[in-house]
């Protein structure tokens, strides 16, 4: 039997000799191979499409490449210079995007939430955000499908949302302390709690064992028990016949004279290749899609592909993710298994009676000591005596992370700087402030984090202030002057050029986006693959 | 292992290195030393290390020694930093620029080199830093002061909780593959863990 996880040995190449569609024009070129990207290149490979997916990263074997350390794990992150500003500056590396295929799946938390179906419709519901052209609707299917095919686990009944279980997995069991103290400070509240939803496998699956606990998810999971595209839909889609170069920056998307795109440029080791397609879907994240959309400006395009309504970059939100700390008498020991293994969205809806418009998800997370004293030293500012004090007694801290949804705002935006990276393309400029919707919320949720601590037994510690995940950027809408693509992740511009990462979320949501990213991208590659669109690739609808 | 100073007395993180993969073995041994500096001084390294003993409150040279070559690793990295102000330089220029101006401070301030002063004024130097508060010489103002103590606390920091020593003395368990963690609930551990107030279980029992 062949099993998805077993294919390194032959299948992954270092350069560029061997390649399968040089000098050709294949259907589609993907870029960026991460949650979205990832499952793309495999849908349209089993639709029978010749397809490329260019990754600007390695292509990693976690068994030689991934090791049970923080600093080493460092590799897994997109550490490319960001220039990064506004009042609250946004931190990258660990936080966010991945560098390698798999992308971000291969280092996130493995919490798979699904959006409510508020969450598509802030502005009629609550006067905030942005409507979204889809609904709740219109994804679950696929989040349905991606479940079932991924063996989320997680409980037989989950009390919020519009999905309420059971979980095609078994539920995770046991539970990690910290997640133990979580749910008895709830308890003590009345506030409802649950065991997380994992793409972390309970039981073997493709040959592939139960998660071993051992606690380093955010650094790459060694046992391959974590899902990740890397592992599951990279090799799918190699099977379907799709040619994955990577260490291949895309610098730039083409376009022919009929105002259509034609392929990307790309580098490797210094040399500039082009690659030729009929279509072109980037997934690069947030903060690189905009870059690439933008530094691809030509005659016809002269302020950056798909940008006619000027929006390419713009709204972008991260979520708030402040850490909670508190003290107690027992040891926790955060390290220990899954870091997320209880959570609750309680204060998920919006409540006027707190002040604020929309919530947030909590997470019992746990941490590791670089991750837990970096974020104390620099987003705390703790260090010497007090930092060394704390870190001794760090098995006594349970921790809370909030998922704050962030509020859409122009003036949080991703453009080019004036300063050249490696490959000669200007660095982003990353600007962002919270508003004030988000500052109560976030007071809100650390008092909350605080309470349900306390109701535990601990003592109130410490909050490090953070951010994570990142959306926006690309938003999609029906009215091309407000939106850069349409409910199909489709540019407004250019019918033959799709946006398809978390870069086309409206609104933030108060939860982990990678579910919802995934099954966004798996509508898309339904509608790139079905008749409808392909009637549409014939008119060259140009609207410049 | 030199001293122990945490809550976990006998337990030593390396007894356990046999159980761990080969790639993390290797990774954290080289931790150990020694070391080869690509890029820093010998100046530079003292620097580092008289400045990092602050920010982490350690005074083991071996594992100063340790963050000195962490900083030396990093700053001759082309892959870039995550993000970093626009109006703030590059973070080997950063640092190495920086501790140029520490010289500079110390000798304004105490007319005296930054590696001759007594611990209560280095840590001063340090604290003023953290705040942007010391005088401005060249282009050293506020912003530049404080990105400057993030970068040399956050690569200080990261370092030194990557020591096993320091491990084994915050009774961290470390590297757990391929064996990982039965006992994850409260109040339970694995017999190699860390167990307060004595020794785990022998790694060699």
């Amino acid at each position: 039997m062949t099993r998805s996880c077993d294919h390194y040995g032959n299948q992954r190449f270092t350069h560029l000799r061997q390649r399968k569609y040089a000098g050709q024009e294949v259907d589609a070129v993907v870029v960026g191979l991460g949650a979205a990207g990832g499952l793309i290149l495999r849908d349209l490979a089993k639709a029978g499409l010749d397809v490329v997916g260019i990754e600007a990263g390695p292509f990693w074997d976690p068994a030689s490449d991934f090791a049970s350390d923080e600093l080493h794990a460092r590799t897994l992150n997109w550490q490319d210079t960001r220039l990064s500003t506004g009042q609250n500056p946004l931190r990258f590396g660990h936080n966010n995007s991945g560098r390698g295929v798999g992308g971000g799946t291969v280092h996130f938390t493995g919490v798979f939430y699904r959006f409510h179906a508020s969450d598509f419709r802030t502005r009629t519901l609550d006067g905030v955000g942005e409507d979204w052209p889809i609904t709740y609707a219109d994804l679950e299917p696929y989040y349905a499908k991606l479940e079932e095919e991924i063996k989320v686990s997680g409980p037989r009944e989950f009390p919020w949302g519009e999905f309420n279980g059971p979980y095609p997995y078994p539920v995770r069991e046991p539970i990690s302390g910290n997640a133990q103290v979580f749910r008895r400070g709830c308890e003590a509240l009345g506030i409802r709690s649950a065991v997380a939803p994992l793409a972390i496998l309970s039981a073997p699956y493709d040959g592939r064992p139960p998660c071993i606990n051992r606690g380093f998810c955010n650094q790459g999971c060694l046992p391959n028990a974590k899902f990740s595209t890397l592992i599951q839909h990279i090799p799918q889609a190699l099977a379907d016949g799709a040619e994955v170069p990577s260490d291949c920056m895309v610098t730039r998307i083409l376009v022919g004279k009929d105002g259509r795109v034609s392929g990307v440029e790309f580098v490797h080791d210094g040399r500039t290749y082009k690659q030729e397609a009929k279509l072109v879907v980037v997934s690069a994240f947030v903060v690189e899609t905009p870059r690439l959309l933008l530094n691809s400006a030509c005659k016809q395009f002269p302020d950056g592909l798909a940008n006619s309504s000027g929006l390419v970059g713009k709204y972008i939100m991260p979520h708030s993710g402040h850490d909670v700390f508190a003290k107690f008498d027992e040891e926790i020991r955060l390290y220990k298994g899954t870091p997320v293994m209880a959570v609750s969205q309680d204060f998920y809806e919006t409540d006027p009676s707190r002040g604020f418009a929309r919530g947030y998800t909590l997470n019992a997370h746990g941490s590791r000591p670089v991750e837990l004293a970096g974020s104390l030293a620099v987003n705390a500012g703790m260090w010497g005596k007090e930092l060394n004090d704390t870190m001794r007694e760090w098995n006594y801290y349970a921790r809370i992370t909030m998922v704050g949804e962030v509020l859409p705002s122009l003036s949080n935006y991703v453009t080019l700087s004036d300063e050249k990276d490696e490959y000669g393309m200007p660095r982003a400029l990353v600007h962002f402030s919270y508003g004030d919707n988000d500052n109560r919320l976030i007071a809100h949720g650390v008092e909350t984090c605080y309470q349900i601590l306390e109701a535990a037994g601990g003592k109130r510690a410490f909050v490090i202030p953070d951010t994570a995940h990142l959306h926006g950027g690309c938003r999609m809408g029906t009215d091309p002057r407000r939106s850069v693509v349409n409910q199909y992740c489709q540019s407004h511009d250019i019918p033959n050029l799709f946006v398809c990462d978390a870069s086309v979320f409206v609104t933030s949501g108060g939860c982990n986006p990678t579910e919802t990213v995934m099954a966004i991208a798996a509508r898309t590659a339904d509608y790139i693959t079905s008749q409808k669109y392909k009637g549409k690739l014939q008119p060259a609808a140009l609207t410049v | 292992m030199a001293s122990h100073r945490g809550l976990y007395p006998g337990y030593d993180v390396l007894a356990h290195k046999h159980e761990w993969d080969a790639n993390t073995r290797q990774i954290v041994e080289k931790r150990l030393g020694p070391f080869s500096y690509k890029l820093l001084s010998s100046w530079e390294q003292s620097m580092l290390k008289a400045v990092a003993g602050h920010l982490t409150y350690e005074d083991r040279p071996e594992v100063l020694a340790w963050v000195a070559a962490h900083f030396d690793q990093e700053l001759g990295k082309a892959i870039g930093e995550s993000q970093r102000q626009p109006e703030v330089p590059p973070q080997k220029e950063l640092v190495v620029a920086g501790l140029k101006a520490l010289e500079e401070w110390a000798k304004l301030q105490y007319q005296k080199g930054f590696l001759k002063l007594g611990v209560q004024d280095q840590f001063q130097i340090l604290r003023d830093l953290q705040l942007g508060q010391l005088p401005m010489v060249g282009k050293w103002n506020e912003t530049l002061q404080r990105a400057l103590f993030k970068k040399l606390v956050s690569l200080a920091v990261e370092a030194y909780y990557s020591h096993p020593w320091v491990w084994s003395e915050i009774g961290y368990g470390g590297p757990a593959y391929p064996r990982g963690y039965v006992r994850i609930e409260l109040g339970l551990a694995d017999p190699w863990e860390a167990q307060r107030g004595g020794s785990s279980i022998d790694a060699e029992l």
